[in-house]
């Protein structure tokens, strides 16, 4: 088995999944709100890229490939990204706009519902999206014309680097000016930022919005790095492999969601070997479901784990000056773990807090 | 006419079965107060049970009963181990350990079964024709099954002291436990209660879809979570109101507006529901 061409397989989608997760981040992260359904704006950013810059029918790229689709407008690969993150962006608007005043966990039931509505969309619309069977042949930036497609891999590797670097270097900055503060006010005490004269909602939209772009790029990086694009790629565990990178790196640190992408696919492409231990070799044969299985079996332990016994993240969010040793009221319930009020988000002791008195009056 | 006849008749069967699971969902959410994203699971477990039980060499009845004993202590269990030490840190470690456990399960369940459709063990049975209309009798069975199970909910909820120690808990648990309910054990049995409801669920799903699927009740969740926010969410009353709607819902909306989108239908109400009237047709607690 070539090492160095898996690493940076590896490293490619670890670095997508990163862009996901810094969404996510900024989402739930930063701002609190429970997105169950981000794989749908991974998706719509994947499709868009794909028939935005796949060749049009019939010309002879198209006869070349022997390709199936209906859809191709033959822009530029740049355009397909851009658009893939306008793709994201509005449907995070249309979603956004209509619930996201609902409070968390209706939230969370809401847009997990929703992207589920997209993937039934996307497979029922054949002539868009090739239904079920997906598109081949989607573009692959340079490939066998400035790039020889010996070193693609690596050219690829190090554009995405470039793009995801960039982006997080752009999170960053947002969310550490008095815009990210206000985002971290609504996460922390949503009556209280409104009582200061916060527009909530309206924060609250923005952040949807700015993560349904990221993981629209995302979806764009992803589909032309792959050359196909179909469906059966998004279905919701892919929502909480993001959730899992998210909070095993950090909840509220971006930093912390890329490495926490990087380390769950070290741990999920590690687990592909399985098939080739001695023992389960075996029942590999007579059931051929049970490593992709075991694999999501463990992805579901480590969830369960990270969320009781590592609830803060390999890096937790700092500890920011003005809110340090501020004390809450009463209400906070005492986290099993003695995490400080107000941070590691995992516990949520401010959501929990602040469910307690939704339940009455959602 | 007797087109939409038996839409209706296919349609409340769904809304039987939907409506049951709702029920056991909306007890669990009632005494836990978060949504348990892996109830979905308990609708497999008991199917796949059955079937192993039948194949056991048990009559049908006597394996769907010891399939939901089963799967209630597993829900007893599960809750123990992986729901109880999260209580008291707010509902988000509660969702999310949910949505792992879910994964967890259903690939336990492929990983020993298989992915493959596996047939459900029931006798074939000839529709009745009433004039000219043909009345097939599984759904009949399955809605009577489900109204038998919820006739029994309601009794054991309004007349027994379980029942009674259940709603006191959901209604302020800090009051009940200052009453002298031991709210440990009532939310034990209401694990149980719940986890068993959903095992008959899921047998009557896998009666109405024919087959079972390790991914049956991870998909059928979601109809299940629409049908319960609809009806006023802990409510289970309201959940039954709920799941006759999306249960009607589904059948028509496939039948006349189109077929290929079929659950998504119950997504689409699911977000009206909570656009419009996130507190459900019906509030208040059972």
């Amino acid at each position: 088995m070539a090492l160095l061409p898996f690493l940076v397989g590896l490293l490619t989608l670890a670095l997508i999944y990163g862009l996901l997760a810094l969404a996510l981040n900024l989402q739930f992260g930063v701002t609190g709100l429970l997105n169950f359904g981000h794989v749908a704006f991974f998706a719509v950013g994947a499709f868009a890229s794909a028939i935005v810059t796949l060749p049009p029918p019939g010309s002879a790229a198209y006869l070349q490939a022997a390709a199936q689709y209906h859809v191709g407008l033959g822009l530029p690969v740049p355009v397909g990204f851009l658009l893939a993150g306008v793709a994201g962006g509005v449907l995070a608007l249309l979603i956004g706009a209509t619930s996201v005043r609902l409070s968390s966990h209706y939230l969370a039931v809401a847009t997990f519902a929703m992207a589920e509505i997209v993937r039934s969309v996307l497979t029922n619309a054949d002539w868009l999206t090739g239904g079920e069977f997906g598109i081949a042949s989607v573009p692959q930036p340079l490939k066998n014309g400035a790039v020889p497609a010996s070193v693609y891999p690596y050219a690829y590797l190090a554009g995405t680097v470039l793009v995801v670097a960039a982006l997080l270097a752009l999170t960053v900055r947002l969310t550490e000016s008095p815009y990210g503060r206000a985002l971290r006010s609504v996460r922390d005490d949503e009556t209280a930022a409104r009582a200061l004269g916060k527009p909530t909602p309206l924060l609250k939209l923005g952040a949807f919005v700015a993560g349904g772009v990221l993981a629209g790029f995302a979806g764009s990086l992803w589909t032309h790095s792959l050359g196909v694009v179909h469906v059966g790629q998004f279905v919701p565990i892919v929502t909480f492999e993001v959730w899992l990178a998210v909070l095993m790196g950090g909840s509220g640190n971006a930093f912390g969601a890329v490495l926490g992408a990087l380390v769950l696919m070290t741990i999920t492409q590690g687990t592909r070997f399985l098939g080739d231990v001695p023992l389960l070799s075996g029942l590999t044969r007579s059931n051929p479901s049970f490593v992709p299985s075991l694999r999501f079996v463990l992805i579901g332990l480590l969830l369960i784990a990270v969320v009781r016994f590592f609830p803060r993240g390999i890096l937790p969010e700092r500890p920011r000056a003005p809110g340090r040793g501020v004390r809450r009221g009463g209400a906070v319930p005492a986290g099993g773990s003695g995490d400080p009020p107000g941070h590691g988000a995992g516990t949520a002791p401010a959501a929990g807090a602040r469910t307690d008195g939704g339940e009455e009056s959602p | 006419m007797t087109e939409l006849l038996q839409t209706l008749i296919f349609g409340i069967a769904t809304g039987a079965v939907i409506s049951l699971s709702a029920v056991g969902l909306s007890l669990s959410y009632g005494v836990t107060r978060f949504i348990n994203f892996s109830y979905g699971e308990f609708l497999t477990l008991g199917a796949y049970l059955t079937v192993l039980f039948v194949g056991l060499g048990l009559p049908l009845p006597a394996a769907i009963l010891v399939g939901m004993l089963a799967v209630g202590v597993t829900g007893v269990v599960l809750a123990r181990i992986f729901f109880d030490p999260l209580m008291r840190r707010g509902f988000l470690p509660l969702l999310v350990t949910s949505v792992g456990l879910a994964f967890v399960l259903q690939n336990l369940v492929r990983m020993i079964a298989g992915s493959n459709p596996i047939r459900f063990p029931l006798p074939l049975m000839r529709p009745w024709h009433v004039g000219a209309l043909f009345v097939p009798k599984i759904p009949v069975l399955v809605v009577a099954v489900a109204l038998a199970a919820m006739l029994f909910t309601h009794l054991l909820l309004t007349f027994t002291r379980i029942g009674k120690m259940m709603r006191a808990t959901s209604d302020n648990p800090a009051l009940a436990r200052a009453s002298g309910i031991a709210t440990a054990r009532v939310l034990a049995a209401t694990w149980f209660l719940s986890a068993a409801i959903g095992a008959l669920g899921g047998v009557l799903l896998a009666m109405t879809q024919i087959a079972l699927q390790p991914v049956m009740g991870w998909s059928f969740l979601l109809v299940v979570f629409a049908a319960v926010l609809l009806g006023g969410i802990g409510n289970p009353y309201g959940a039954m109101l709920g799941s006759l709607i999306v249960g009607l819902g589904i059948e028509l909306g496939t039948s006349y507006l189109s077929p290929d989108y079929g659950h998504a239908f119950a997504f689409a109400i699911l977000v009206l529901v909570l656009l419009i009237r996130p507190s459900g047709l019906l509030r208040g607690a059972f």
